[in-house]
């Protein structure tokens, strides 16, 4: 009697721990979500729907003005990046997973996962080195370049790891029917890991999108005025974020808490809406 | 072209180990052959090796020479020699992502086996109620295969290999999930389907292979012991691994 209570109560205990624990470490991301709704919610409620597509304010002015430049180029350059990216990522997976023992296969993927410890500033600067300055100015390609290098390796990884652990009897299955290898891939061995390809999706989106690093030398921060052309200056969030934090304006603080709740909910929105389009595969 | 399958001192070994030894076999057409064998005799790599999907393993090798429809099976282009096969495999592996309709209807869609809608639909009913699924789910065939039961996902497979109009079908264990009435029925499918193709059936089962196969090959440890029109497997076998088998002492 005595010995069950006692492992009753060590039980209790430890489960305890455990959310004490967990709720410790989820105390700074909760502080910097409330953090973000606070600030950023009275700055966008201040600015209203036009926060959306204004340019942002001069330093001495009490209108706040708005993001929309910058918005557009995070868009923007998201989906460059993700048109960039995702078959080079795509592909590499695929050569890794389908084709095992060849020599490309090997040396992409090594060359790819190398690419995650590389610090992205210095994918900045190469960038810089071969795009910029051979250009003459900053660019919106040159960013997405930027962007498409930092997440191909988690794409890359992620959509390999998908497709290499469809279990063995499925691709049986689909070469046993006749299927040749683009067939087999497309109808079926895609569609048993979309679950896992789309998540890599948006984890190299998301690395891609808040970002700031590869940023810094590449895209100019051209947030004065729309979209002029792939090869001209662009501006995306996270820059605007890093660049207004820095400067003594206080307006310029408000924009930049308004852009962080902006650049949250489209993390947000864009994660929930994937995850809900694709349905999961019951095994 | 007498036999379907003909098979010349076939040697297979993967990772440098003798999965079969020098196997000779002839598959007369429009039969039901049984390869029948306790477990790890060879009987599964057998069947992979006449559609080739053996080529899918790292380190096999095979030896000898095979024939299937009287070509060279390694002078041809695997994938048109497999859409010409049709086989079921050990393990019920319905595709997870595709509703049952379209588990069926693929392989004879991607194959061309069919050419609009409507011939798929009816060749999807044809192979269901041929696979004696077809009343179990003709009011959910947009439903995923998770939702049935092992034996009907079993069935789903037969129907999914019968879609493809094989001229050859390969079934390793077919019924081993599947409760003796439905079993029943599958055997009575099989010998209907006789006419239209020629069926290779594994099986653990002598009684079963007793029941339906015009032809018996016993596999023991890799060798083919025996093999010869099945009752004369069955009444008189030459050898005496043959008798324990069939009296269940091997
Ligand atoms: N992919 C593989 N890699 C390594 N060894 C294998 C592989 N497939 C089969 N073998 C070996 O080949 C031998 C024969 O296997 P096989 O699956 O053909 O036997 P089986 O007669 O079908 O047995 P069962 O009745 O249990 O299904 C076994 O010893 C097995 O370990
Ligand atoms: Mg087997």
């Amino acid at each position: 009697m005595k010995r069950l209570d006692r492992r009753i109560i060590m039980d209790r205990f430890f489960k305890y721990l455990v959310i004490v624990i967990s709720l410790i470490a989820l105390m700074p991301l909760f502080y910097i979500i409330t953090s973000i709704l606070v600030h950023g919610g009275s700055t966008v409620l201040k600015a209203g729907i036009s926060f959306l597509y204004e340019p942002p304010p001069s330093p001495l002015s009490t209108n706040v003005g708005g993001i929309g430049p910058s918005l557009l180029g995070t868009i923007l350059l998201m989906t460059i990046t993700i048109i960039i990216g995702l078959p080079l990522a795509f592909f590499t997976a695929v050569l890794a997973v389908e084709y095992p023992n060849s020599i490309i296969a090997k040396f992409v993927g090594i060359l790819t996962r190398s690419f995650i410890e590389i610090p992205t500033i210095l994918i900045g600067v190469l960038v810089y080195t071969i795009m910029v300055l051979p250009m003459g100015r900053f660019s919106a390609i040159a960013g997405a370049i930027a962007l498409a290098l930092v997440s191909l390796p988690y794409m890359y990884t992620h959509i390999e790891n998908a497709l290499a652990s469809i279990p063995w009897i499925y691709r049986e299955a689909a070469y046993g029917l006749g299927l040749t290898k683009p067939k087999a891939l497309f109808h079926i061995f895609m569609g048993i890991a979309r679950r896992g390809i789309v998540a890599g999706i948006l984890i190299g989106l998301a690395k891609a999108s808040g970002e700031t690093a590869p940023l810094l030398f590449t895209i100019g921060g051209s947030r004065h005025s729309y979209f002029q052309g792939l090869d001209k200056p662009i501006d995306a969030i996270p820059l605007l974020i890093y660049e207004f934090a820095q400067t003594p304006y206080n307006i310029y603080h408000e924009v930049a808490w308004g852009a962080a709740l902006i650049l949250l909910l489209i993390y947000l929105g864009v994660f929930a809406t994937l995850r809900l389009l694709v349905k999961k595969v019951e095994l | 072209m007498k036999y379907i399958v003909d098979i010349k001192c076939l040697s297979v070994y993967i990772k440098g180990k003798k999965i079969l030894e020098c196997i000779d076999l002839k598959i007369p057409r429009n039969s039901i052959f049984t390869i029948m064998g306790p477990s790890g005799s060879g009987k599964s790599t057998l069947l992979r090796v006449i559609n080739r999907l053996i080529d899918l393993i790292p380190y096999a090798k095979v030896e000898g020479k095979v024939y299937v429809f009287g070509m060279n099976i390694y002078n041809v282009d695997p994938y048109i020699l497999r859409k010409q096969i049709g086989m079921v495999f050990q393990t019920p592996n319905p595709f997870p992502h595709l509703s049952i309709y379209d588990n069926v209807a693929l392989g004879a869609k991607l194959n061309g086996v069919a050419r609009n809608k409507d011939e798929l639909d009816k060749i999807v009913e044809w192979a269901l109620r041929k696979a004696m699924l077809w009343d179990e789910v003709k009011d959910r065939l947009r439903e995923p295969p998770s939702k049935l039961s092992g034996g009907q996902r079993q069935r789903l497979c037969l129907a999914r290999a019968l879609a493809i109009k094989p001229k050859l079908l390969l079934l390793d264990e077919p019924t081993a999930n599947i409760d003796p009435v439905n079993t029943r029925k599958i055997e009575e499918t099989l010998t209907s389907l006789k006419n239209e193709m020629t069926i290779v059936m594994v099986t653990h089962s002598p009684h079963q292979a007793a029941r339906i196969s015009d032809y018996i090959a016993f596999l023991y440890m890799g060798k083919l012991i025996e093999w010869g029109p099945s009752s004369q497997i069955l009444i008189r076998p030459r050898s005496k691994l043959t008798e324990k088998f069939l009296r269940g002492e091997i």
